[in-house]
């Protein structure tokens, strides 16, 4: 059974406004993406971090090292799961043998939240591993609005998610990427991840304002921010989180700050993992530059 | 199928095949044309994939240099596009592609460092269980030893190799040159399965392995001693049995002894 035809597809017929598990996720502070390269460091050490973002399908396993490992973090900081893999906006009939490792995983870690993408990454069985982007249409939301609400009712509790770096635009969508994100929030009841990189490369890809984005996006469905580093090929750039955080990209958060307030923040690295140190000073500068900009504190 | 679905099929069956029928659909950009920017995708594809085989095979690729490792990666790409969400298990046939696709096939080392590497990956990872301690078997007086049977720790594995795969993995291991692939004149026998949070390895005599294989398929030590006296001198069976059981609990790689059926 096709789930979009029997999931309700109209606004009117969707409870807006986070129907599971309404309550805004807290804020968490200033964060990093866990990597195996650090366990050592992190368990041996007291790194001022206020908490960590896993990446979910590196401890959907069975058992072993990184399981034990995550346990031990998890005593320590707040965790978030953040996954690559729900393919939220594939045609192809949802993966309920992901769902339940997901869900299984999430029993463990007991995350502050659960986010993915919005984007899709097969169909027809197969799995691309890339995070593939969607037209914006009104077909394509009711389709994302379905299955959002689906997998949060399966999961029990309301989702997250990031809007990803694009590199092709298609020629049939009938709104931006903001009004799309906009409307799902506001359907499906599903909380925001800014990805303040994704959004200066993309806005560079397709020529557009990245501010565009920043006002386009109701201020009170963002509960987190990434930041990262990506590769500038001239006419065109790559999120390849394999980089330092840009200049561009800093004073784009700025404007994040000063549009949403206080957002728990995080620095991702996924390629090119440098030492912890290194890390750690990007995230002071978000700890910093937020405690600069948002003087007094702005909550939301 | 809705016009949403029938774009994603385009959209994959482009990255998959070079097909261009999707590119109809696609803007160019301010700077770029809509061919290089869909070209990203294209290109991440395979490029991914070959680098999550490089993580789970190193020495391997360290075996195969850069330009064979990735030429071999994307004939595996191709004949294995991804089926599971997570890219941990992409590689996990090729062991058996390699095996079976000429030119990898005439080489059967690489069959089988791949086999070992994949063993030692799954034991990384495998499923928790409890481990056998010797204070564990002071519980049993010695009358009923003859009815014990044992189970295996869920990250064990035994693997036959037919080619000194294993001493090239060793010495790839410690960044030494590895020896001339050779065929053995007999199996080499391992055990692999992880201690603590570290995967191992070790290399079985053809009695031990036959112990092994028979202990976890449900054989009681009683029975095992009879064969084992079969193999080598009677007299010395269940000594030898006794022995080898002792090696296997200090190692770790038993989670459970019982009495009886």
């Amino acid at each position: 059974m096709n789930v979009a035809s029997r999931m309700p597809g109209s606004s009117a017929a969707v409870p807006a406004d986070g129907a599971v598990n309404p309550a805004k996720p807290p804020f968490l502070g200033f964060g990093l993406g866990l990597r195996a390269q650090h366990y050592d460091e992190i368990l041996n050490g007291h790194p001022p971090i206020d908490w960590f973002e896993v990446i979910s399908e590196n401890y959907m396993l069975p058992g072993g090292q990184p399981l034990r490992v995550l346990d031990r973090i998890r005593e320590r900081y707040p965790v978030v799961m953040h996954g690559v893999s729900l393919s939220i906006a594939s045609t192809a009939p949802p993966n309920f043998e992901y769902l339940g490792e997901l869900k299984d995983l999430a029993r463990r870690v007991e995350p502050k939240w659960i986010s993915d993408h919005l984007c899709w990454t097969g169909v027809h069985g197969k799995n691309l591993h890339d995070l593939l982007p969607i037209p914006y249409t009104s077909e394509s939301l009711d389709h994302v609005v379905s299955r959002v609400q689906l997998v949060q009712d399966y999961l029990g509790r309301a989702i997250v998610l990031e809007n990803v770096s694009t590199y092709v635009q298609f020629n049939n969508s009938e709104m931006t990427e903001w009004e799309f994100l906009s409307e799902l929030s506001r359907r499906s009841g599903c909380w925001l991840l800014f990805d303040v990189n994704n959004v200066y490369v993309s806005a560079f890809n397709h020529g557009y304002d990245p501010h565009m984005f920043l006002e386009g996006i109701p201020a009170d469905r963002v509960v987190q921010f990434h930041m990262a580093g990506h590769s500038h090929m001239g006419t065109h750039i790559i999120d390849t989180h394999d980089h330092p955080v840009c200049d561009d990209v800093w004073d784009l958060y700025v404007a994040a700050l000063k549009r949403f307030g206080r957002v728990s923040t995080m620095i991702e690295r996924d390629d090119n993992i440098p030492p912890l140190d290194e890390l750690i000073v990007e995230v002071i500068r978000t700890r910093e530059i937020a405690g600069r900009v948002l003087q007094p504190a702005k909550d939301v | 199928m809705s016009d949403f679905a029938r774009q994603q099929s385009e959209f994959q069956r482009g990255i998959l095949s070079g097909d261009d029928t999707v590119l109809a659909e696609i803007l160019d950009s301010p700077k770029e044309k809509r061919e290089t920017l869909y070209g990203v995708y294209r290109y991440a594809y395979g490029s991914r994939l070959i680098e999550a085989m490089r993580n789970e095979h190193e020495l391997l690729h360290s075996y195969l240099g850069d330009e064979m490792f990735d030429e071999m990666g994307l004939a595996y790409v191709a004949a294995n596009p991804s089926q599971h969400p997570n890219l941990r298990w992409f590689s996990h046939v090729l062991p058996d592609f390699l095996r079976s696709t000429a030119p990898y096939s005439e080489h059967p080392e690489l069959s089988e460092l791949a086999a070992l590497e994949k063993a030692l990956n799954d034991a990384f990872d495998a499923r928790e269980g409890p481990v056998t301690s010797l204070a564990d078997m002071s519980g049993f007086a010695p009358e009923i030893w003859n009815d014990l049977r044992f189970e295996a720790h869920p990250s064990t594995k035994r693997l036959d190799l037919l080619s000194n795969a294993s001493a090239i993995w060793l010495a790839l291991k410690n960044d030494e040159t590895p020896p001339d692939a050779a065929a053995l004149n007999e199996p080499s026998r391992l055990l692999i399965w992880r201690q603590e949070t570290t995967p191992m390895f070790r290399e079985l005599s053809g009695e031990e392995a036959m112990m092994w294989d028979e202990a976890t398929s449900g054989i009681p030590f009683g029975v095992l001693c009879s064969m084992l006296a079969t193999h080598d001198d009677p007299d010395g069976a269940a000594a030898r049995g006794a022995g080898y059981l002792h090696g296997w609990i200090t190692s770790g790689v038993l989670s459970g002894v019982s009495a009886g059926d």
